[in-house]
């Protein structure tokens, strides 16, 4: 029974005035999550120079994070398995919503906003199984729970919104884990997807690879204005093969893997962290921070070179092509020519670079 | 003992930084290229003269025992170029379905240096002509056949490559080293990256021992796996352990500026359960009791990295990546 005092409260937050947006905050271009040298968690704000526009605190490392389209208002996922996400009003750095996601559910990883920021889409996979969910989240009525359905697969790490605007593209990593911890569970068996979704939820198109790729976990995604998607993988079976880590997709189309040198493919360590396009939107890079490096390819799956760079993970398109951080606090551009030094923070880059 | 060596690491918390990237690289990595390339010369100069398989053992060791000083870095243009030398695990066959192949069409590849180059990296290096050379089904060639030619060729294109990386790390990447933090430099956004990279390949290369080197023959209990060893071949599995374990310790001991006396201890605990190990191939792994001593072997070397990390990681602050050991 919701007491008065809830009540209002709840209705106060609810209609609060209306949210501050990005400029208040500095105007970041992107957002990224970091651990400082005491050991804290903070979610940053940088600018395209790689400078911090804020810094407010997060209660415990999160996974990635995403920006809603205006509000100055960020969810953080916590860490695989994860129990909940927080919804933070950057402009103040306090959480102004924790989600939860329904009985049986966690949070697999990555979440996006949606319709123009009305919708916010968590990927989830069911505790008992890993068979992976989609939820949506309605926004303007403080993050209510509003549908649910399949990703079509096991293990769903990150999904992305396709151009047209309606389509969700999702990669299913094809990993069980158990329900308490991250202990993987069917390497023998997994068999990931990358999976097209309409906004019911009704299947598209799905690729799966070859069986030699089988335990190729299809993780990261980047998509292409035009509908190209990259897909970011990690090697879970033998190491030392020296797969392909990065395939290139457009529904309805066979894949195309993009392969590079057996030796630079076995410097990866079967190991690829993150994906993002260019600038231009001509090439797609991929980071191991295993390896230490980052694979830059053309759209056409050609290899165009490594840059190396220790812990490198995070990535995200630059006005130079690319911008990357690490957990050394490095962020370094990658352009035609090669790799520049931006900026060195105190910190540990976390994971990802997500562009607002 | 250890108040002494309390007081000594406490001295040098002042300025981690001044960690010996230089003394690194003049003490142990560029004078370890040089040495290789030299052994690899001979190598090649022996295979000019006698190209048969025993004739060329005693170099081919040489050349072997050379790169492991330097063989394990991962760094600079050692990080694709040590591939080419020592194409290991080899867990796609690659190896020996390139050599098959040249030999099958007795591809004239072999007279052509430039061509050789960029054959596979898998069908380059030590472990192609360790095949060559100690393999039954390939070594009993004389010298009019063709794994003579190559022979020659994969020797005279390991001397290509071994000139090559000790160039590229005295005329180019000990100089990003050296500038780290210096403007432009993309690879080394301070003194302390190139100190802690440096570091980080000697925990690597450790790692690769104990994970690679040694737990790939072991196996399973229920499935061990000799066949698996490296350098089995040419009987050089438990050498290399005794070898990258070794250089290791010496690039730990040239990059710190302070003694490193427990490290030193867990060398010689390595050096000790190697004494105990029969079969120098490993290929006694199936017997329990030697699967054992291998097991024992592996604990050691791991025991090096626990001293490494106390005595140089923890005095200045450096831990695995971020990143790297977690996972998305």
């Amino acid at each position: 029974m919701t007491s008065r005092r809830g009540f209002l409260a709840s209705l106060l937050a609810a209609s609060a005035a209306p949210r501050l947006g990005w400029a208040a905050v500095g105007s970041p271009t992107y957002l990224a999550a970091a651990q400082l040298p005491g050991g804290a968690y903070v979610l940053c704000g940088l600018d395209q120079a790689g400078g911090e526009t804020f810094q407010v605190a997060l209660p415990a490392r999160g996974h990635a994070g995403a920006g809603h389209p205006s509000r100055a208002e960020a969810v953080v996922f916590a860490r695989r398995p994860g129990y909940f996400a927080l919804v933070i009003d950057v402009a103040t750095g306090r959480v102004i919503h924790e989600l939860v996601p329904p009985e049986g559910h966690q949070f697999n990883g990555h979440g996006i906003y949606i319709d123009g920021g009305a919708t916010l889409v968590t990927v989830e996979q069911m505790a008992e199984g890993s068979a992976g969910r989609i939820g949506l989240w309605d926004v303007a009525s403080g993050y209510t729970r509003i549908d649910g359905f399949a990703s079509h697969g096991i293990g769903p790490h990150d999904a992305r919104l396709m151009p047209d605007g309606r389509t969700l593209v999702v990669a299913n990593g094809g990993i069980e884990t158990d329900a308490q911890d991250r202990t993987k569970l069917n390497l023998a068996t997994m068999r990931p997807n990358l999976a097209y979704l309409g906004p019911g939820g009704d299947l598209l198109d799905m690729v799966e690879l070859d069986a030699d790729l089988r335990q190729n976990s299809i993780r990261h995604l980047a998509v292409r204005s035009d509908g190209l998607v990259g897909f970011a993988m990690q090697w879970e079976g033998e190491p030392d093969m020296g797969w392909p880590l990065l395939g290139l997709h457009r529904m309805g189309q066979p894949p195309l893997l993009a392969e590079a040198p057996l030796a630079d493919e076995l410097a990866m360590r079967g190991y690829a962290g993150s994906a993002a396009f260019s600038v231009d939107e001509s090439e797609i890079a991929i980071t191991s921070p295993r390896g230490g490096r980052l694979h830059r390819f053309a759209t056409d799956g050609r290899f165009i070179a490594a840059e190396t760079r220790a812990d490198i993970c995070g990535i995200a398109p630059h006005p130079e092509g690319f911008i990357a951080s690490d957990g050394l606090g490095g962020m370094i551009t990658i352009g035609p020519d090669g790799a520049r030094p931006m900026a060195r923070h105190d910190c540990a880059w976390d994971n990802h670079i997500v562009a607002l | 003992m250890r108040f002494a060596l309390a007081f000594v690491l406490a001295a040098t918390l002042a300025t981690p930084s001044q960690a010996g990237v230089a003394e690194a690289l003049d003490d142990h990595i560029l004078p370890g290229f040089a040495s290789f390339a030299a052994a690899s010369a001979d190598l090649e100069a022996a295979a000019r003269s006698d190209c048969t398989a025993p004739a060329l053992a005693a170099s081919f060791h040489d050349a072997f025992d050379a790169w492991l000083v330097v063989g394990d870095l991962r760094l600079g243009p050692s990080e694709t170029g040590a591939l080419s030398i020592a194409f290991w695990p080899d867990t796609r066959g690659f190896t020996e379905k390139t050599l098959a192949s040249l030999i099958g069409a007795q591809n004239p590849i072999v007279d052509d240096p430039e061509a050789f180059a960029e054959l596979s990296i898998a069908g380059r290096g030590l472990f192609a002509l360790e095949m060559l050379l100690f393999d039954p089904d390939y070594s009993d060639y004389g010298t009019e056949d063709y794994r003579c030619a190559l022979a020659q060729a994969l020797a005279s294109d390991l001397a290509r490559q071994a000139a090559a990386l000790s160039q590229g790390w005295s005329e180019s990447f000990a100089s990003v080293l050296l500038s780290a933090g210096a403007d432009g430099n993309a690879r080394f956004l301070s003194e302390e990256e190139a100190v802690r990279a440096i570091y980080t390949q000697i925990l690597s290369a450790l790692q690769f021992t104990t994970d690679s080197r040694i737990a790939r023959p072991m196996g399973s209990f229920e499935r061990p796996r000799p066949i698996r060893a490296e350098a089995r071949r040419s009987g050089r599995s438990l050498t290399n352990v005794l070898a990258s374990t070794q250089a290791a310790v010496d690039l730990a001991e040239a990059l710190a500026d302070w003694p490193l006396p427990e490290t030193r201890a867990a060398l010689g605990r390595v050096q000790e359960a190697a004494e105990a190990i029969e079969d120098p191939a490993f290929g006694d792994v199936d017997n329990p009791a030697a699967r054992f001593r291998l097991e024992v072997l592996q604990q050691k070397v791991a025991a090096v990295t626990t001293a490494i990390e106390a005595e140089i990681g923890a005095p200045l602050g450096l831990s695995a990546g971020f990143n790297a050991q977690d996972g998305d």
